[in-house]
């Protein structure tokens, strides 16, 4: 059936205060059951299978195929919430993702959801929805007295009342604010369901899956690209599910019918259902939410409630539809004022009825199809309202009472609409009864994945909507998405860019035919308000037009300022049926036009998207991946204490029983490896293979200090600056070879450092020949220390080993062999300044080295220790580490300028001669010692002159590290202090005003213990 | 004297267990193996060496070493790219240090760097599996793109991961393998057994043959 329609001049003049017309056709309505306003056939849904849900409490039955709205449609329920300021009732306006009224409670418990639109549940067996946002029930809320006040509460309400005092805001004005408005309250649990991120690929990815979307993914499909079809809705269709119309000659659903058909049987073709695609990112990269398992009460065992898709896609075909744009008149918000596709998809796809006798007010021709499936199902037109005065050709044939003119009121309550009052051009009025109001005030091209990034939507007279600008790189737009509403027009553009796009990813087979469709012409003569009342503009906001006068009154006349003044476009509809009104009536106070007044910027996700499901996996036990080092599991059995290093799980100290807390631990660990031996796993400092003819050189270009002349079997410690002169990285590198040095990193900057010496290789010096791998995860390395170290080795060592101090002396470095047929790599290296050795074996070996470690220290009381005691006896030696070296600090400043070779150039040696990096009065380190022994020192504590005020001006420094010292049995630290090293013996103070101390301290040598170092070279 | 001897131990030696993981009814979804004992040589061609190194791989294993992101197979190893002019030879073994056999190979035109400790080798195979490493890995698996003898080095889960598919399971289902770091190895067994889970997993350790 062809329906070109024109708004002309012979068009049939609306007669005013016709009399109504008698219905044709009984009504065929069910009355079994709750469902009062169920059809008796027709709509996709299954009467076989009746599911049994409540709504505040009451129990009510829908069918399989229902959402949570059609059910309460077919059961007659019209209010559904409660606005966000006036506290009006709401029901449901829409039939899909863009509602603003229909928010509930979904589910309980744990699992209770706030603010889920009702439209996009799909009904399940037990489910339980509540209202939200009101109190002490939906039908009478003490808050709606708020509406009373409504003149007060204008848009700007907060920032003009809540102004002063300050000091009142957060104490009583927000909270009162946010009890009185907000929506639905979160259940403050641990969500118990799981969210997963997955990655899909394809040529083209089809966005909707309408008439246009189906086209373009069959054109694509047949030619043999690799397509991806994205529906948000739980069923393909779009809104072929909720119209009449015909495609090759057949009735739509039988033509939708053989193309779900087709497109299962090409293998190339995926369908992803329940999948919101919400943003568009760099590449050619979309996000999408794919709501796995919200349409049932709990995920099935192991499967993900929601899965966050990035798809990857070479074409995109977005054919997202359109929404259609409510009216703005007096009492517009009523429960059962319902926009007028949302009523056809009532009753065409779910065989509910909104109203029993239904009246429409409409602005353009589609909202006369409306009238039509109205009549068809069976129940009364009350009128239809068209504010052009006309009648579309299309619809004379119309039995219908049919008035020029415009709705001025809407009366009714809690129980909706009762009747309506129309208003003519002379102003003449009547008032017509009915129980549910159908408005169409034309369609918005859904433009939002065009615009996100900065595709500015172009403003279309003929439409009255905006339509997409420029699309991101790869993207089109099509069917109503692009302004082109009629069904011929969706299958001609989706067919066309799906043969395209399949051409540009390389596909050569045939796209096949176009499918042809009905050329229904679409006409409308804006009507941006009527005035006389509270007319909404955005609903869930309660932004009303007046509010949008008065924001352009005050000033705020750009969008973006509209937007921020009255939260226009600011719910969680994100403006999806508001923000054509409103700069409509923004364009019409500033006499402006729309082209010129502009859409604000659109940002992702197009849709709500939950926390959850962008963490995905990522919660819990599983925040971040976890590194384990070779002798986890070991040091885990002995019931070791465990930090996290970056990603590493450390051992920190071995409890044993009895003890009381962590520095008892610590000191014992201490006391048992400078009085005998310990060992501590330190697989986790970064190492380096570095290979080939120039590695001496490298790294003499890498290293402050120089390395090519380092003999073979012998380690060096050594100290990187970045660019900037300032220190990077420190540690010891030994030469296994000619051309094989091993180096080593802190674990803080083992995966950086890496990425630096590649880089210096790759980039900076590509002419050295010169290899390098990361080892760090090869070796399982463990550092022995104490003077019972040597003891200790002998047993572990092959007899034949020379471990004396002439056969393996201070910074030697061999390979050795190992009782019970082990090669190990053996340094005799010292971070805790005892005689000491580092052994290294394959780490597969990691955990069998630490039962050999206890077994061969055994007779010398063997102690494993953690990085705290680590960190003590580092402290106690004056060794810096990560706390100095802090991205602030130069050679000189940590005490090793001397190292700063004058014969070569390396990273950072022009940059270290800067002024302020040589200045005399730099922050260097010194040790730190309380002039009271029974003081505790604290890291960060602020250095300040004995009777100074503490200020900017006084301060000189910083506490870095701190520790209790066993050996000197008080508390010891580190710190950056100006001129320190000319201040050993001056007593300052450790100011803390964080944790309110202030105490004498001595600056001292950092080498607190052992200042000769005769312990490790013994 | 006390008795010392050298166990080996698998870094996932608690993340694993054999058997079925996740949705237990009807056949697995995933197999997903631990493959034990191992030599892991990365080789990495000396300046200007490239081609020295390409012809002697040839001569001692029938096989050129991938000059892009791919695996070879060859006499007695697989040549995976690791990058430019590098190289992994993983072969079935245990040798305490596989380096001295290989460099004899390579008369001096190449470095190398043992890294059979350093990493973790899991195979996942099964009718799911593209389902499941699409959760985990960025890497377009489809067989257009990604078919027998592809490689990658990529990224999965913060950790850095060499991928590749070798020939197809006897039941046709392409087989993954991945290199994972030794110390992210039971975190990344994790992660993939808990991205697999719907699908039914079975476990299971094998030495490399």
């Amino acid at each position: 059936m062809s329906r070109t329609s024109q708004i002309s001049g012979d068009a049939a003049p609306l007669a005013f205060n016709e009399k109504p017309v008698a219905d044709a056709r009984p009504p065929r309505f069910v009355s079994a059951g709750t469902q009062s306003h169920r059809l008796s056939s027709g709509g996709q849904i299954d009467r076989k299978q009746p599911l049994g849900f409540t709504f505040d409490g009451k129990k009510m039955v829908g069918f399989a195929g229902d959402t949570l709205t059609s059910a309460l449609v077919a059961n007659g329920v019209k209010l559904i919430g409660r606005s966000f300021k006036y506290h009006r009732p709401r029901g449901i306006l829409t039939a899909g993702a863009e509602e603003p009224n229909a928010l509930v409670e979904l589910r309980s418990g744990a699992r209770r959801e706030p603010n889920t639109r009702a439209t996009t549940a799909e009904l399940y067996d037990g489910l339980a929805a509540q209202s939200q946002n009101r109190w002490p029930s939906l039908r009478h809320d003490v808050m709606a007295v708020n509406s009373l006040f409504s003149p007060i509460f204008v848009a700007g309400f907060y920032y003009k009342t809540f102004m002063w005092p300050a000091k009142l805001w957060e104490k009583l004005y927000e909270p009162a604010i946010r009890r009185a408005a907000g929506l639905g309250k979160a259940s403050g649990e641990a969500d118990p369901d799981h969210y997963e991120k997955a990655w899909a690929h394809c040529d083209v990815l089809v966005v909707g899956s309408g008439p246009a979307g189906l086209a373009a993914a069959l054109a694509a499909g047949r030619a043999g690209a690799r397509v991806i079809l994205a529906e948000e809705d739980n069923r393909l269709g779009g809104r072929l599910l909720s119209e009449n119309g015909e495609i090759d000659g057949k009735p739509a659903a039988a033509w939708l019918a053989d193309a779900q058909r087709e497109i299962a049987g090409l293998a190339n073709i995926r369908i992803m259902t329940r999948t919101a695609v919400f943003g568009v990112y760099d590449g050619g990269t979309y996000g999408a939410l794919e709501r796995v398992n919200d349409h049932v009460a709990v995920p099935p065992a192991h499967q993900p409630r929601q899965r966050l898709w990035r798809i990857v896609a070479r074409r995109a075909i977005v054919a997202a539809g359109a929404i259609e744009r409510p009216l703005v008149f007096p009492g517009n918000d009523r429960p059962g004022v319902m926009m007028a596709s949302a009523v056809r998809s009532y009753i065409n796809r779910f065989a509910a009825m909104p109203g029993r006798q239904v009246a429409l007010f409409t602005n353009n021709d589609d909202g006369w199809r409306t009238a039509e499936a109205v009549q068809r199902a069976g129940a009364s037109v009350a009128a239809v309202v068209d504010s052009r005065g006309v009648v579309p050709e299309a619809y004379r044939g119309l039995n219908l009472r049919q008035l020029g003119g415009v709705v001025s009121e809407v009366k009714g309550g809690v129980d909706g609409v009762r009747s309506i009052v129309v208003r003519d051009a002379a102003g003449r009025t009547q008032q017509i009864e009915t129980d549910c109001l159908a408005m169409s005030g034309g369609w918005n091209p859904n433009v939002a994945l065009s615009s996100f990034q900065r595709g500015r939507p172009i403003w279309r007279d003929d439409i009255a909507a905006f339509v997409p600008g420029q699309c991101p790189a790869g993207m089109v737009m099509v069917g109503a998405a692009s302004g082109d509403f009629s069904l011929a027009a969706c299958l001609r553009e989706g067919h066309a860019a799906g043969t395209v796009a399949a051409k540009d990813c390389g596909a050569k087979g045939k796209a096949g035919e176009e499918p042809q469709g009905d050329d229904e012409g679409f006409a409308i003569k804006p009507l941006w308000h009527v005035e006389g009342g509270k007319a909404f503009v955005d609903f869930q906001h309660d932004v009303t037009a007046s509010d949008v006068k008065l924001a352009q009154r005050e000033g705020f006349e750009s969008v973006e300022h509209l937007k921020r003044y009255t939260t226009l476009g600011m719910a969680t509809d994100q403006g999806k049926l508001s923000n054509v009104n409103g700069l409509a009536l923004m364009a019409e106070a500033t006499g402006r036009d729309i082209a010129d007044t502009g859409t604000t910027i659109y940002r992702p996700p197009y849709a709500p998207v939950a926390i959850g499901a962008l963490a995905g996996h990522h919660r819990d036990e599983n925040f971040h991946a976890w590194r384990l080092t070779p002798s986890h599991h070991w040091a885990a059995a002995r019931g070791a204490v465990f930090v996290d290093t970056g990603l590493w799980k450390r051992a920190q100290w071995y409890p044993i029983a009895g003890e009381k807390d962590w520095l008892e631990s610590v000191t014992r660990e201490v006391r048992a490896v400078r009085s005998g031996v310990g060992f501590c796993d330190v697989s986790t400092l970064g190492k380096v293979d570095v290979r080939g003819p120039d590695a001496g050189t490298f790294l003499d270009r890498l290293y402050i200090n120089t390395f090519s002349n380092l003999a073979v079997g012998k380690a060096r410690y050594g100290l990187m600056l970045r660019e900037d002169g300032l220190v990077y990285d420190d540690g010891t590198t030994s030469r296994l070879a000619e051309d094989h040095y091993f180096l080593t990193t802190t674990t803080a900057k083992a995966g950086p450092a890496m990425q630096h010496l590649e880089y210096c290789r790759q980039v900076l010096w590509p002419d050295l020949d010169v290899q390098l791998t990361s080892v760090t995860d090869q070796w399982a390395q463990f550092s022995i220390a104490g003077p019972n170290t040597r003891d200790l080795l002998k047993n572990l060592c092959d007899p034949a080993e020379d471990l004396s101090n002439e056969g393996f002396p201070f910074m030697g470095v061999r390979e050795v062999s190992l009782r019970g047929g082990m090669r190990a790599r053996l340094y005799r290296i010292s971070f805790s300044g005892e005689m000491a050795f580092e052994i290294g074996v394959p780490a597969r070996y990691g955990e069998a080295m630490a039962e050999n470690l206890m077994r061969a220290g055994a007779e010398f009381g063997v102690t494993p220790y953690g990085t705290e005691a680590l960190g003590v006896m580092r402290i106690e030696k004056g060794h810096v580490a990560g706390p100095e070296l802090s991205g602030t600090t130069t050679a000189d400043d940590l005490g090793l300028g001397k190292m700063m070779s004058k014969k070569k150039d390396y990273i950072g040696r022009a940059m270290a001669g800067r002024e302020a990096l040589v200045a005399p009065d730099r922050q260097v380190v010194v040790g730190i010692k309380p002039v009271n022994k029974t003081n505790r020192l604290r890291s960060g504590a602020h250095i300040i002159p004995k009777g100074a005020a503490p200020g900017p001006d006084t301060d000189q420094g910083y506490l870095t590290s701190v520790c209790y010292s066993p050996m000197l049995g008080h508390w010891i630290a580190l710190a950056l202090v100006e001129r320190g090293r000319e201040r050993h013996g001056e007593i300052v103070r450790a100011y803390d005003p964080l944790r309110g101390e202030d105490m004498e301290v001595e600056i001292a040598s950092p080498v607190f213990y052992d200042p000769e170092g005769g312990r490790q070279r013994g | 004297m006390a008795e010392y001897s050298w166990e080996a131990q698998s870094p996932l030696r608690k993340a694993f267990a054999p058997g079925r993981l996740g949705l237990a009814s009807g056949d697995a979804g995933i197999a997903m193996t631990e493959i034990s004992d191992f030599n892991l040589v990365q080789v990495m061609a000396r300046r200007g060496q490239v081609a020295a190194v390409a012809k002697a791989a040839k001569k001692a294993w029938g096989v050129l070493p991938p000059e892009k992101p791919g695996a070879a197979v060859g006499k007695g190893v697989t040549l995976i790219w690791t990058g430019p002019d590098q190289f992994f030879v993983l072969s079935a073994g245990n040798e305490p240090d596989p380096v001295p056999s290989l460099a004899a190979l390579f008369e001096g035109t190449a470095s190398f760097s043992d890294q059979s400790g350093g990493r973790c080798l899991i195979r996942l195979s099964g009718a799911r599996v593209r389902e499941a490493l699409a959760k985990v890995s960025s890497i377009d698996l489809h067989d257009t793109v990604f078919p027998v003898g592809a490689a990658a080095a990529t990224s999965i889960d913060h950790t850095g991961v060499n991928l590749w598919r070798g020939p197809d399971a006897a039941n046709g289902s392409p087989v993954y393998s991945l290199l994972v770091f030794t110390s992210f190895a039971d975190s990344l067994w994790h992660t993939l057994a808990d991205a697999a889970a719907e699908y039914g997993v079975e476990a299971a350790r094998t030495p490399l043959s």
